[in-house]
């Protein structure tokens, strides 16, 4: 096996590994979400007793819930596209049109994990908190700006992934 | 305004190009925005968009509502759904799309999504269908058009989007979505009769099924019927917010697919809880994009210059929203529910405030709208949803099946147009 071919393997690997960790986090996230959402309610009419700041949670594990999907998402390249016209745009450009495509992806997500990451410095530093429950909101911004930075890196993975398999295939 | 024309003109080139929706959308709005402000500003708004919607309490219903559909579609309940309509429409000529009709709008009443739906049904509906010799044209047509009642019959995804766009009540939008919901169904059942009656040989006659089936699907429905009225009515009655709802749907829901046999090992949770959350964050990065474009748009004027325009022209309300109709008709050949509702209502939302238009009557109307768009060509997303099911049928007699629910469809947006009490009698009493 080649050196290109190991490492590829290694990317490969590592890649998988991250994504099944990202489906793990999010399954939990959003199985939680459902759980508070039943609990509050049942709370409430019941036990006349709803889940103490139940709403500020559930928007933080919202966003959550949503940058680790992204993660996922953006290494399947699983993203909404028209497809009119891709398909005569991609032979008109060869090979070139994917590196396009995807370093516009990447630099777009590059754009979001970065003003994340601001906000959560500016969050941290200004000792924002949710008005009920005080939940500092660096903390909860850092997280996510920590899965958009993640869900960049995966990114990348996959698009060498992706042009690895194809030079491997042409005998590159 | 001239600048919001350009992004509007470059975004349209990047989608039909290939680039990712939900990217191009944001990357456009970003450098629009930095064009107008700087580089500092845009990168601070984008930030504030992207946290506020990200933590947004009332979009935590879209991953809530998907995951009831998830549950739903993956517990097989639509083959029962599918033979309980059938006993109901099988005496009748055409029963079998007559049937599909009647359950996908079923099926759609727990589901919340027209893919979902179309897709379901496609593997339901048709091998019956093909097993009595009914047309490709008539199966496949019915199958897609029926899909489209997906975001129509709460909940609906698109409606929870329109709801947050425009600041509208989302649990009175869904209410408003259920007597234009029904009207759909039955101008669908009116669409497959005349199709039938004018052409026979499209829809043979079927076999009845056995009265022990008929028994055992109806009975198996109940569970989703129960569901859909806990949920609707839960809404209705005030006692739980969208979210909520949502909330207690997607635990009905699980339940219900427990109950079947599904959801028994860990590894078909881990299988449904990813898919809702993957499509969940599919529909965040159009959101994300398209908040950073209309702060965009908005700072370049153009929804203001519409509305003196609006105020010049001295357009009535229902000239104003004829007007958007026009435009969301076209824009609906190219993008899809999310495109249109993130990219056209910011613009005209102050004209329509002004114009003192009824929010919820033109949410339903944008959705009706959709729905014509999600069958027409050239990009008639259902059409390629029921194509990617079924291979063997061929693309163009998917669209020429959908025709006669394409007329169904605009006979249901002109009554809804000219009588608003479709769409706003139940919300009206709960006002």
């Amino acid at each position: 096996m080649s050196q290109t071919n190991r490492s590829a393997g290694r990317l490969g690997t590592g890649l998988s590994a991250s994504i099944r960790a990202l489906e793990w986090v999010s399954s939990v996230l959003l199985l939680a979400m459902m759980l508070l959402t039943f609990v509050d309610v049942l709370g409430r009419y019941v036990f006349a007793q709803p889940v103490f700041g139940g709403t500020e949670i559930l928007s933080a594990m919202l966003a959550l819930s949503v940058f680790a999907g992204l993660g996922i998402t953006n290494a399947r390249d699983d993203h909404i596209v028209l497809e009119l016209f891709d398909s005569h745009v991609r032979r008109m450009m060869g090979g070139i049109y994917d590196v396009l495509i995807q370093g516009f992806s990447i630099a777009a997500m590059a754009l979001i994990a970065y003003v994340l990451a601001v906000a959560a410095v500016e969050a941290w530093h200004y000792d924002a908190r949710s008005y009920v429950l005080g939940i500092p909101t660096g903390v909860t911004v850092g997280v996510i700006s920590a899965f958009a930075i993640f869900s960049v890196l995966s990114q990348i993975a996959g698009v060498i992934l992706q042009f690895r398999t194809r030079d491997t295939r042409r005998g590159v | 305004m001239v600048t919001a024309l350009i992004g509007f003109g470059v975004l349209l080139a990047l989608c039909l190009m290939g680039f990712r929706v939900g990217f191009a959308t944001l990357i456009v709005g970003f450098v629009g925005f930095a064009l107008e402000r700087g580089v500092s500003s845009a990168l601070g708004m984008v930030g504030q968009q992207i946290v506020a919607d990200a933590m947004n309490y009332n979009l935590s219903v879209i991953p809530l509502f998907i995951l009831m559909g998830v549950f739903v579609y993956r517990s097989d309940v639509s083959r029962d759904l599918y033979d309980a309509a059938y006993s109901v429409l099988g005496g009748f000529r055409g029963g079998l799309a007559l049937a599909t009709v009647l359950a996908c709008g079923g099926f759609s009443a727990v589901c919340g999504s027209t893919l979902a739906t179309a897709a379901t049904m496609a593997k339901v509906a048709m091998p019956p269908m093909k097993r009595f010799n009914y047309s490709d044209r008539l199966a496949a047509g019915t199958i897609a058009s029926g899909g489209t009642l997906g975001i129509m019959i709460p909940p609906s995804v698109p409606l929870v989007i329109y709801g947050t766009i425009s600041e509208t009540d989302i649990g009175l939008l869904f209410i408003a979505g259920v007597l234009p919901g029904l009207l759909l169904v039955g101008l669908f059942l009116v669409a497959v009769a005349v199709v039938v009656r004018i052409d026979p040989a499209q829809a043979p006659v079927a076999v009845p099924l056995d009265p022990a089936r008929r028994k055992q699907a109806v009975r198996a429905t109940l569970p989703v019927l129960i569901l859909f009225v806990v949920v609707l009515g839960g809404l209705y009655g005030g006692v739980f917010t969208a979210t909520e709802a949502a909330g207690i749907g997607a635990v009905g829901a699980a339940i219900i697919a427990l109950s079947r046999g599904y959801l028994r090992k860990v590894g078909q949770w881990r299988d449904c809880l990813v898919e809702a959350t993957i499509t969940t964050s599919k529909i965040f990065i159009v959101i994300f994009g398209a908040v950073v474009f209309t702060q965009f748009v908005n700072l370049s004027g153009l929804p203001y210059d519409i509305l003196d325009y609006v105020e010049a022209q001295q357009m009535s309300a229902m000239h104003l929203v004829a007007f958007i109709i026009a435009i969301a008709i076209l824009m609906g050949m190219v993008f899809d529910a999310l495109g249109i509702l993130l990219l056209l209502v910011p613009v005209f939302l102050p004209a329509l405030y002004a114009a003192g238009v009824d929010m919820i009557w033109f949410g339903i109307i944008v959705v009706l709208v959709i729905e014509i768009g999600l069958l027409t060509p050239p990009v008639g997303m259902n059409a390629f949803v029921v194509k990617s099911v079924l291979p063997q049928v061929d693309l163009g007699d998917i669209f020429r099946g959908v025709m006669p629910f394409v007329a169904a469809l605009c006979v249901g947006l002109a009554l809804v147009y000219f009588i608003p009490e479709i769409a706003t009698l139940l919300p009206g009493l709960l006002r």
